[in-house]
């Protein structure tokens, strides 16, 4: 194989293609895509994290507006955590209108995190959602298969095949050329959305933050530009295996069909028919039957908490709760956090193995269908995913644990001992200033390491097609025929 | 008669349109079993909440017999929406919103939008139900029968032979998409068929308008390829320019408008309402208590004989301030919905000019999937609160014992959701434009 002789081949694939007007059309067409993508993608990227930074700071000015009260009022007075949209979900939107963006945290329960772009959705959004991704997804692998299908069974049916080989060219210069020359027109389509990228990356979000979005951008462009180069190899090799242009059209639709709308689809709702969530009633209630069993704070005659109590009196040396030298209501409490905390992490832990369970079909699919990998491989380093999702809703968790907790500690600390139950009143309680020294919760971004984790399948699918698209062009010079 | 025998024999000796018939078959009856997996999984969260509910109030009842506040501070009462068994055909919003809700007495907007435990992944990818078949694959379908329709003739020679023996090329021509049509006809009869046997729909009018909806949308398809072919280019050129349009309208189009919608009408009314709601409740701990209870006579004027009890905790003054998480947060929760609303009403607006989203819609709607019908819900969830309210709040402030209370007649009360067959409007936007089609073909027929 000369190179030069390949070079020849994708310079004119170039130009043939670069030729016709229709060809500027298109790529017209595109570069309005793109531009109406990129903007809607950062406008909605900028109001919607303006929308939850704004009510992160009204949640938190009314916490700290609590006058002094009793930690446990304050335990329920609870907070807000609004999810922050990742700065390269301006490119990839993944998840985000799928994922609640708002969860309400206080003392005993773990509630929903609601308000998703689909919940106030009339069920258009199904059709998908416009963004600089699904052009790179779903369009630009058409337009390739438009403008190469023809690349080589037209020469076959022209008879200009044979009089290249019969001059010295061979059927690997041909394809490699003609592999070359399409992945270089992709090129001329995925410029524009890299630097539009690029731009946001630079303008927008958050600079100082510890977000690694310049080493995740590097992630997903060599993604892309694997996933473009299979695309462009397996125009190629279809337009050589089949005898007329027309023939290498359709079954490249069909694969388009196949991989971009039938199989995604299929192996979700496979995920789901083998792995059945469970109902919420069902969730909450294994948890709570498991809370009765090991110990419930609100039964005055629970063995466990009575056992506690014993042990409590004993060690410090007094009869009743309340000599002790702190408040056992806030001690209670605090032990009854650490259960059912335990109980629910547990659950819930099962609970998101079920979805992970669910998703690792659509995921491990990505060994047969490379659009699913650089679907996957793009949510996942633009950190719209379902990993970043998750991580989520552990930091606001985790945050509601310390704030329930830290009000605890507060009651046992400076409640008098003598206050057996009950929050309401102004005699039993904490100075406000402490409700200021508690930190606001902030969604720190996903981390780098953990993205890294996530995405090992789907760069690994797309490494493994890369291979794949070398061989079968290979092997399909090897037994191609002129005619 | 034996010309129509002659076209179905043209027509199916293709290997290609069995393959696509039998293939498109097989995808809708999976459909309708996912579809009817989704019915199951609401009848089992029934099940599952109906006998909770029996041992929940005998166990609430135990533990706090002599403190009703208290019992009532943890009692839940579900809700249900009852699914149409055409949801099967078309899931809709169902997936996303929840069915089967539980409430306590408590603040009822801080309980309206909790989520059900969703998998956002299989939320994105979206269901596989028929209505997905009908509104992605079948035009797929058309496309496949109908590009080549004139193309084959002249690409084989044979049009000149039909130019001159045909007593009009039009009507040939129609014929032949005549005898397609009637084919994927019956394909849509057929899994209409296993459909209303599978999921046990009833022969009622929505059953029916569903079906119109359909077939017109199929008419629709034929009309845009009959625009097409009759420019009488090669069979590639037909192929790429129809499954151009299919792209553009069912995948570009839909997803820009949703691009659109989520950027030009953001939520925020959402998180305030929660914020409103929040404060609205838990400031009222610090606040003067007559001005709360006040406050809340002026609601429900018919319980100021229970007095004004200032006196540290006691459960009127509490429950009053959960009512007032209600009350405070009235301005929010109108904005939201009023957002809400608008965001329906662009929806809708832009649907009639683009009939796949208009048909997702119109199912949705026929199916008692949308999200104005999940609106209709959550409303009559809060007329199902305040009914329990009512019920309980003077004995709450009586000091009865839950032992008074006739605790059998909390059974998991039933929405049926109201679902309005209007076909004129609903069949309006699909005929218009397949009518649109037809007359923008008109040059090309005369040039036939």
């Amino acid at each position: 194989m000369k190179w030069t002789n390949v070079k020849l081949f994708a310079f004119n694939f170039w130009k043939n293609a670069t030729t016709p007007k229709t060809f500027y059309l298109l790529f017209f067409i595109f570069l309005l895509l793109t531009a109406y993508s990129a903007v809607s993608g950062i406008s909605n990227y900028a109001t919607q994290n303006d929308i939850r930074l704004e009510h992160q700071v009204k949640a938190r000015q009314s916490w700290e507006a609590n006058p002094d009260k009793h930690p446990h009022r304050m335990a329920h007075f609870g907070t807000f955590a609004f999810r922050t949209n990742p700065i390269l979900g301006a490119f990839d939107s993944g998840l985000e209108s799928f994922t609640g963006n708002t969860v309400f945290l206080e003392a005993h329960r773990q509630n929903s995190v609601n308000f998703s772009e689909a919940t106030f959705s009339n069920g258009t959004l199904r059709f998908g959602e416009l963004s600089l991704a699904l052009l790179l997804q779903l369009v630009l692998p058409l337009i390739l298969f438009f403008i190469g299908f023809s690349s080589v069974a037209a020469d076959k049916q022209n008879g200009t095949l044979k009089m290249l080989l019969s001059q010295g060219a061979t059927w690997k210069e041909i394809l490699f050329g003609k592999s070359l020359g399409l992945f270089g027109i992709s090129m001329l389509f995925f410029t524009p959305i890299l630097l539009a990228t690029i731009i946001t990356l630079f303008v927008y979000g958050n600079q100082t933050e510890n977000d690694f979005r310049w080493l995740r951008l590097v992630f997903i462009v060599l993604g892309y530009l694997a996933f473009l180069f299979v695309i462009a190899s397996v125009t190629i090799i279809v337009s050589t295996r089949s005898n007329n242009p027309k023939n290498a059209l359709l079954r490249l639709l069909g694969i388009w069909l196949l991989m971009v709308v039938l199989l995604p689809k299929s192996a979700q709702a496979m995920g789901n028919y083998w792995f059945p969530t469970p109902t919420k009633l069902a969730f909450q209630s294994a948890i709570e039957k498991e809370v009765t069993k090991k110990g419930d704070s609100h039964n005055p005659d629970d063995p466990h908490y009575n056992k506690l109590r014993d042990s409590v009196l004993a060690v410090h040396n007094v009869s009743e709760v309340t000599d002790l030298p702190f408040n056992y209501s806030g001690f209670v409490m605090r032990e009854g956090e650490k259960i059912t905390s335990t109980l629910y992490k547990k659950h819930y832990a099962d609970l998101i193995n079920i979805y992970r369970n669910q998703n690792d079909v659509t995921r491990y699919s990505s060994f047969i269908n490379p659009f699913t990998a650089i679907k996957q491989l793009s949510m996942i380093m633009s950190a719209t995913d379902f990993s970043s999702y998750i991580d989520f809703q552990k930091q606001a968790d985790d945050y509601r644990y310390q704030l329930a907790q830290t009000m605890n500690e507060l009651q046992m600390e400076y409640i008098s001992p003598k206050r057996k139950s009950g929050s309401e009143g102004k005699v039993h309680v904490v100075g406000h200033e402490h409700w200021e020294e508690f930190p606001d919760f902030a969604h720190k971004p996903m981390s780098f390491s953990s993205s890294i984790k996530q995405v090992f399948p789907a760069l690994l699918s797309i490494a493994l097609w890369t291979i794949v698209a070398f061989v079968l062009l290979v092997f399909t010079s090897k037994n191609a025929k002129a005619v | 008669m034996i010309k129509y025998k002659l076209f179905l024999q043209q027509c199916i000796r293709s290997k290609e349109v069995w393959m696509s018939l039998l293939l498109i078959t097989l995808l809708g009856i999976v459909a309708i079993i996912i579809g009817s997996k989704h019915l199951e999984r609401q009848e089992q969260a029934i099940a599952e909440v109906s006998s909770y509910q029996e041992q929940h109030f005998d166990r609430q009842v135990s533990l706090h017999n002599e403190d009703l506040g208290l019992l009532l501070y943890y009692a839940n009462f579900a809700y249900i929406n009852n699914l149409d068994p055409l949801a099967g055909v078309s899931i809709g919003q169902a997936d996303v919103n929840p069915t089967v809700k539980r409430i306590t007495i408590k603040t009822f907007e801080a309980q309206k939008f909790d989520t059900d435990l969703v998998n956002p992944m299989n939320l994105q990818s979206g269901n596989l139900d028929l209505s997905f078949v009908i509104i992605y694959l079948f035009p797929l379908l058309v496309i496949v029968l109908t590009f080549n329709a004139v193309s084959e003739e002249t690409e084989t020679g044979t049009w000149r032979l039909v130019a001159i023996q045909a007593k009009s090329k039009l009507g040939f021509i129609i014929s032949k998409l005549f005898i397609r049509f009637l084919l994927l006809l019956g394909v849509l009869l057929l899994l209409f068929g296993i459909a209303k046997t599978i999921l046990g729909i009833p022969l009622n009018t929505s059953f029916f308008a569903m079906l119109a909806l359909s077939v017109c949308y199929i008419i629709f398809w034929f009309t845009l390829s009959f625009f097409v072919i009759n420019f009488k280019k090669t069979s590639g050129f037909n192929a790429l320019l129809l499954l151009s349009v299919w792209l553009v309208l069912i995948i570009l189009l839909p997803a820009g408008v949703n691009a659109y919608i989520a950027s030009k009408y953001p939520v925020p009314e959402a998180l305030s309402t929660a914020i409103a709601q929040r404060d609205g409740y838990h400031t009222k701990w610090d606040t003067d208590k007559l001005a709360t209870i006040e406050k809340f006579y002026k609601h429900y004027p018919q319980f100021k004989k229970y007095g004004y009890p200032t006196d540290g905790f006691n459960w009127l003054w509490y429950y009053a301030m959960q009512q007032m998480g209600d009350d405070d947060s009235k301005s929010e929760q109108d904005a939201l919905s009023k957002k809400i609303k608008l965001r329906e009403q662009f929806g809708t607006q832009i649907a009639k000019f683009i009939p796949n989203i208009h048909l997702q819609l119109a199912f949705n709607q026929l199916a008692g999937t949308s999200m104005s019908q999940h609106m209709d819900y959550l409303q009559n969830t809060e007329m199902f609160h305040e009914k329990l309210r009512l019920f309980f709040y003077p004995k709450i402030f009586e000091g009865k014992h839950a032992n008074t209370i006739d605790w059998n007649q909390f059974r998991p009360e039933h929405y049926e959701t109201k679902t309005t067959v209007n076909f004129l409007k609903s069949l309006l936007p699909l005929v218009s434009a397949s009518i649109f089609m037809i007359l923008i073909s008109i040059p090309n027929i005369r040039r036939l």
